[in-house]
């Protein structure tokens, strides 16, 4: 290990499904990104490949890194990972009695109400192992029925018994009095030490059981596997001689110590997702764009879309594992960040009316596209911008694949054939409906924000984002793109520019005609001071540059589902300041719904606070170019009819401030971006590639 | 529409632009019915999700709608018809206000706003949001009056297409009118902005994409677009076996308006070689002088529904398909159109609900594949309306349906009934309440919400299972109004598949006595009582000795089934114990156990 030791260097890791992928930041803003194959068996494995990657990339060695770092922020789809494939501990959901079916029943919804093919979810904790505990407090925090102990105390030492691995307790207004919860909690300490749970006025004392005990299983349920699994990356990266701070990535799009994680480890679940549009707000926030910011990040089979307005990231309490109505309900806030199952490979096919549609299949890794010749026969996404010359058949992945352009063209045959049209026009109307899935999703982000997308640019990331984002920009007629250089590893730079954050909230509803300001304070307080407690358990560990920003969900009195507002103040003290919560209310309602109803009583229900611990800022510089060479070009469809010549440039070999007009393409080792002939690039200092889209 | 377009190959949209313009349409429909969704005020639409956003031509062909309820598919074009009857200087800038079930509205609570889209100068398309209303100033405080022995007795203010916007600016007659009339008038008018907010958003949404296409190919497009849907449709019923199927059902005896109960009857020709189905329902009874009687729109929604449950789910629903359905309706019959003033109140749920049962449970009689079994329904405690003072506000007055209970869903070729279903007419689509909200926004308490074990009709595929739920007052007595249904009737099964159970509705006193309620009508609860509805599961379908064992071990070891039932119904004998976790098929034993059942039969 090197003896003198750097400041602020910092590494990212994001374990995705397929790869592992690491940012190191060096003390100049250098970013160096390795990647390495997953292993899930044990992640350290793989992890280590993708450090010992970008460690060589620096030539130096996996020590030498570890040993000049002082920040390892982690990401890991462990925890969604789990959920989805319901690997997670024999857990038991402890309920109010009368009420069992609240993970059953959910909250209603279904798609298509024509289609009766699809069988009704599984619940996240079965019915079996689901307990109805003798007791209820009613919707003012009064007792109706007391505790009945000695039937508790049956329940949870059968727990103990039957070899349950965690306990989820969720009772019916638990947020108004936790008493009951309480208790039981003190009964599992007692009665089965060894068994982790979770009560919901702890975790997430919101309203609505569904989504509260939908949060309380979920968390309960990973204690076991996560607690395991950090505690393992922890040893493992002191073996190897990492002696400075560890955090892990979050939900919200924040990092959290692993005790804080550990305790609750449902706040890693999509913590992937979260991390995109902290690096967007980021990359566009340097690029000078202080417009509204879409973040999408493409992958292989799912296309996420997030958002950052006026430079928050928009949040949800709507997040879904799996498919809306159909997966679990997260029930705490998340990055709203949304996912549709499209990407390079989505299949294109006909039906029998001849219809073209993409996806919703997907050839996946396996057989992947035709042209990866493994036995994939259906036309693809990745096959048609091979077709069309967007994709280099020799410079696939940096050249490591060869692609075969005959299978790709045979495979899109078999639409085009029965449409009666080429196979270029055939393969161009494959990309253009596949970009429509990808232009809805965008969308529905932008209406449930009230933001117009022309007011937007576009920060895209994920290995294939560039084939189609310039379009798609040019389609909605955003006001540019952004692709960093970076862009294969959004999620691992995002966590170079994340922060501390926890959150807490209170339920206290309370009407703006009726306003009860000593409660809402109190609760204001309350959470302030539970935040604070913690800033300062960070301070002592050297974070102590931090804020606290508050927000509350509210409706219109009679609606039923929320809107969430930032506090003007950090408390209520005055008339004036009601007013200008009921102000700033109005305001959000009339930016995304275009109404507001001035006359109408407000209803505010949940308060939350949020705790920010600010990391020391990371600089991105791009680095100097070591030579530059004249673009080779080739023949490209940019659209139905006619080909063009495309310039075609290597990444490494653009200097920084050197305009690039379409039609052209430039080629990284992880990501492919196409210009059309409308638009212009450029590389600026900051290792961004900014696109102007001036052809919409 | 003139699209009267030259349909020559050549001048063909490309199969690209014609995918693209398909998703740009759906995609203004989806962003109507999400601004409908998160801004309306009463329950019945942010929860209930009783509306529905559409598109229709400027000649009233219906053009695009999107996961609106199965009982709103159609009629939005019949009413865009009369909008265009009715007025000769329909302008841009114009909206429309039309729930009048006489010409072509589902029922009097479904307020529809109405928007012609000009591109231009020429008008080319109207942009449509239908949504139940909390209150529509009936003569009693329900939006569903059973009762009324016509349109006066009934009390609704009925609006045949009446402007209420005028270049852009509301006509405040109109308004002031239904604020007089209407209850809770703030609900309403929250619901009226909703309902503006989606179709003037629609009408945006739709110059943009003219605006970027323009109207030539817009016009083509619309053309082709029907035409791919009637393709869709056609194949999909010449796929289909020729049969003639009659079949009747009843909704339950209503006294004393119906003590026979109401019978509901349908004629199916599946004609495969022209691709077309018959929905006859001429043969229903005359008009009766009651709400129950279904409008035009809801004879021809629903019985229509119950055929497109029947094939695959992603033909479009639109004039194009509906070419390859031929109705016959009779004036003058409870199930056809409707006689003026002959009341349409409750049009849109209960009789209607029958209708969807029995057609799509008709088409099972094409053989095992095709069809589906009945689904639960009756709108009883768990989506009843309750009403009365919160003492906890002041005793200000409030009224709202509640929509918490539970029918479970019809079993299918494919899979078991969807559980929170809710209604043929609703097909699970809608949300339910939460337990706290709605203690919190109402004076009530619940006991009880939990799904009922052997409720379902057994079936090689099972219904959904049907909810018990217990509700009563937390301070000042309640009024609870309610319409159920399959208190005598059940939802039936299908291809050998069993019943679902029978619903019960009855109220326990504070010294615990038990008295039945009436299913249809009013109840007043003391502080101290309580109100218990045990609500409907779906019917099976196929033979229940046909499921595999597995699947019956699950549904035993889930609660959902009893271990008697699986022996005696399903014929599955276990060994093992449940509490010990060791619970097991006897693979030995079912197979006696199947064979001697059988030999019974």
């Amino acid at each position: 290990m090197s003896t003198t030791k750097p400041q602020g260097w910092r590494i990212s890791v994001d374990t995705g499904g397929t790869f592992t992928d690491v940012v190191v930041a060096d003390d100049k803003g250098g970013f160096t990104i390795g990647k390495a194959p997953t292993t899930p068996d044990r992640i350290f494995v793989g992890l280590k490949g993708a450090l010992e990657a970008a460690a060589s990339s620096l030539d130096l060695s996996l020590a030498d890194i570890l040993g000049r770092a002082e920040l390892f922020i982690y990401g890991t789809t462990r925890a969604t990972n789990a959920i989805v494939t319901g690997n997670i501990a024999k857990t038991a959901f402890l309920t109010t009695a009368g009420f069992p079916d609240v993970l059953v029943l959910r909250e209603g919804g279904k798609f298509d109400p024509h289609d009766f093919s699809k069988p009704f979810p599984k619940p996240y904790v079965p019915r079996r192992q689901t307990f109805e505990i003798s007791e209820r407090v009613g919707s003012q925090g009064e007792i109706v029925t007391p505790l009945d102990e000695a039937q508790a105390r049956d329940v949870i030492r059968s727990l103990g018994e039957k070899n349950y691995g965690a306990i989820a307790i969720s009772l019916l207004w638990g947020t108004a009095n936790p008493a009951h919860e309480q208790r039981l909690g003190e009964l599992c300490a007692e009665l089965v030490p060894d068994i982790p749970f979770t009560l919901s006025h702890e975790l997430n004392p919101i309203l609505r059981e569904y989504r509260r005990s939908s949060s309380v299983a979920i968390d309960a349920s990973l204690k076991p596997l996560m607690q395991a699994h950090l505690r393992d990356l922890q040893s493992d990266l002191r073996a190897e001689g990492y002696a400075g701070e560890i955090l892990v990535s979050t939900t919200i799009g924040g990092c959290l110590d692993v005790d804080s994680v550990i305790a609750h480890p449902i706040h890693t679940v999509r913590s992937g997702p979260a991390m995109g549009p902290v690096a967007g707000r980021r990359y566009s926030a340097l690029e000078g764009r202080d417009d509204s910011v879409l973040v999408v990040d493409t992958g292989g089979t799912t296309f996420d879309v997030s958002l950052v307005r006026d430079g928050h990231i928009a949040v949800t309490q709507d997040t879904w594992i799996g498919e809306r109505f159909t997966g679990h309900m997260l029930g705490i806030p998340a990055v709203d960040a949304r996912s549709v199952g499209s990407g390079g490979g989505s299949i294109g096919w006909l039906d029998d009316a001849n219809l073209l549609h993409v996806g919703p299949q997907s050839a996946g890794a396996t057989p992947g596209p035709a042209c990866y010749d493994q036995g994939g026969t259906q036309p693809t996404v990745t096959d048609a911008a091979l077709v069309l010359g967007y994709i280099d058949p020799d410079y696939f992945l940096g050249g490591r694949m060869h692609l075969n352009v005959d299978a790709a063209r045979k495979a899109i045959s078999t639409v085009s054939e029965p449409l009666g049209i080429s196979i270029e026009a055939a393969a161009f109307s494959i990309f253009a409906v596949s970009n429509e899935t990808m232009i809805n999703a965008i969308k529905d982000i932008t209406v449930s924000e009230g933001i117009d997308p022309s007011e937007a640019v576009i920060v895209a990331g994920g290995g294939a984002a560039g084939l189609n984002i310039v379009t798609i920009g040019q389609e909605l007629n955003c006001r540019g793109v952004i692709v960093p250089r970076t862009a294969s590893v959004l999620s691992a730079s995002g966590m170079q520019f994340s922060d501390i954050q926890a959150e807490q909230s209170a339920t206290l509803p309370t009407r703006s005609d009726n306003f009860d300001a000593a409660g809402v304070n109190q609760v204001l307080e309350d959470i302030d001071h539970k935040l604070e407690a913690f800033a300062g358990m960070l301070a002592e560990r050297g974070f102590s540059d931090y804020d606290i920003q508050h927000r509350v969900d509210a409706h219109y009195a009679a609606q039923v589902w929320d809107i969430a507002v930032d506090l003007p103040h950090p408390r209520i003290e005055s008339g004036t300041q009601q007013t200008e919560l009921a102000e700033a209310f109005h305001a959000s309602h009339r930016r995304i719904f275009s109404v507001d109803d001035r006359l109408s009583a407000i209803e505010f229900v949940n308060w939350t606070g949020r705790l920010s611990v600010h990391l020391p800022e990371v600089v991105v510089r791009a680095r100097e170019v070591k030579q530059t060479a004249e673009p080779a070009s080739r023949p490209v469809w940019f659209d139905l009819s006619a080909q063009s010549e495309a310039r075609v440039y290597r990444g490494d070999q653009i200097p920084v401030g050197q305009t690039i007009d379409g039609p052209a393409i430039i080629e990284e080792a992880t990501t492919t971006i196409v210009i059309p002939d409308s638009s212009t690039a450029m590389l600026t200092a900051n290792d961004n590639f900014v696109v102007e889209l001036t052809g919409s | 529409m003139d699209a009267k377009v030259d349909k020559d190959s050549d001048t063909k949209l490309s199969p690209m632009l014609l995918a693209v313009l398909a998703n740009r349409f759906d995609g203004v429909v989806r962003e109507m019915t999400n601004t409908m969704l998160r801004t309306g005020r009463s329950a019945v639409i942010n929860s209930a999700r009783d509306f529905c956003c559409g598109i229709t031509t400027a000649d009233n062909e219906l053009f695009a709608t999107a996961e609106g309820l199965p009982a709103h598919t159609y009629g939005l074009n019949l009413q865009t018809a009369a909008m265009c009857e009715f007025h000769d200087d329909i302008a841009e800038g114009d909206a429309f206000l039309h729930n009048d079930p006489y010409s072509g509205n589902s029922h009097p609570a479904d307020h529809t706003l109405i928007v012609p889209v000009f591109w231009e100068g020429e008008h080319l398309f109207n942009v449509c949001a239908k949504a139940h209303q909390a209150d529509i100033g009936n003569s009693l405080p329900t939006t569903y009056h059973a009762a009324a022995k016509d349109v006066y007795e009934e009390g609704a203010l009925i609006f045949p297409a009446v402007r209420v916007q005028r270049h852009f600016e509301p006509i405040d007659d109109i308004i002031r009118m239904c604020q007089r009339r209407i209850r809770v008038p703030d609900y309403w008018y929250g619901d009226h902005l909703a309902m503006l907010g989606a179709v003037r958003n629609g009408e945006k949404r739709v110059h943009d994409i003219f605006q970027k296409y323009g109207s030539d190919t817009i016009k083509q497009f619309v053309s082709e677009w029907f035409d791919y849907s009637e393709q869709r449709m056609r194949h999909a019923i010449k796929a289909l076996p020729a049969k003639t199927i009659e079949r009747e059902s009843a909704h339950d005896p209503l006294p004393p308006m119906m003590p026979d109960g109401i019978p509901v009857r349908v004629k199916l020709t599946i004609e495969p070689d022209d691709g077309v189905i018959e929905i006859d329902l001429t043969s229903n009874i005359d008009n009766m002088d009651n709400g129950l009687n279904l409008s035009e729109a809801c004879s021809i929604s629903n019985s229509v529904a119950g055929v497109f449950n029947c094939l695959p789910s992603d033909i479009p629903r639109n004039g194009g398909s509906y070419r390859c359905i031929r109705m016959k309706l009779r004036e003058g019959a409870a199930i056809g159109i409707p006689r003026f003033p002959h009341s349409c109140s409750v049009a849109t749920t209960n009789v209607s609900d029958r209708l969807l049962n029995l057609v799509q449970s008709s088409m099972s009689e094409l053989g095992d594949g095709y069809g589906l079994a009945e689904g639960g329904l009756g709108m009883g405690a768990g989506t009843s309306v309750i009403s009365g003072l919160d003492a906890r506000h002041d005793d200000h007055p409030y009224v709202n349906q509640l929509i918490i209970g539970n029918n479970g869903g019809p079993g299918s070729p494919y899979c078991d009934g969807w559980t929170t279903y809710g209604l043929p007419v609703v097909s699970g689509l809608m949300y339910r309440d939460s337990v706290e909200i709605s203690e919190l926004s109402y004076p009530i308490r619940y006991r009880e919400i939990s799904l009922t074990q052997d409720t379902m009709g057994a079936g090689k595929n099972r219904g959904g299972p049907g909810a018990k739920i217990t509700y009563g007052p937390s301070h000042h007595p309640m009024t609870v109004v309610f319409a159920a249904d399959g208190q005598v009737n059940p939802s039936k099964g299908v291809l050998g598949g069993a019943a679902g159970n029978v619903g019960h509705l009855y109220i326990t006193d504070a010294d615990g006595n038990e008295t039945p309620a009436p299913s249809v009508g009013m109840v007043e609860l003391p502080l101290d009582s309580w109100l218990t509805g045990q609500e409907l599961a779906g019917g099976g379908y196929g033979d229940p000795l046909d499921r595999e064992p597995e699947r019956v071990l699950e549904d035993v070891l889930e609660h959902y089934v009893s271990v008697d039932a699986a022996r005696e119904v399903y014929g599955v004998e276990f060994s093992g114990d449940i509490d010990a976790e060791t619970l097991a098929v006897d693979a030995g034993a079912t197979a006696a156990k199947r064979d001697e059942i059988r030999a019974g039969r």
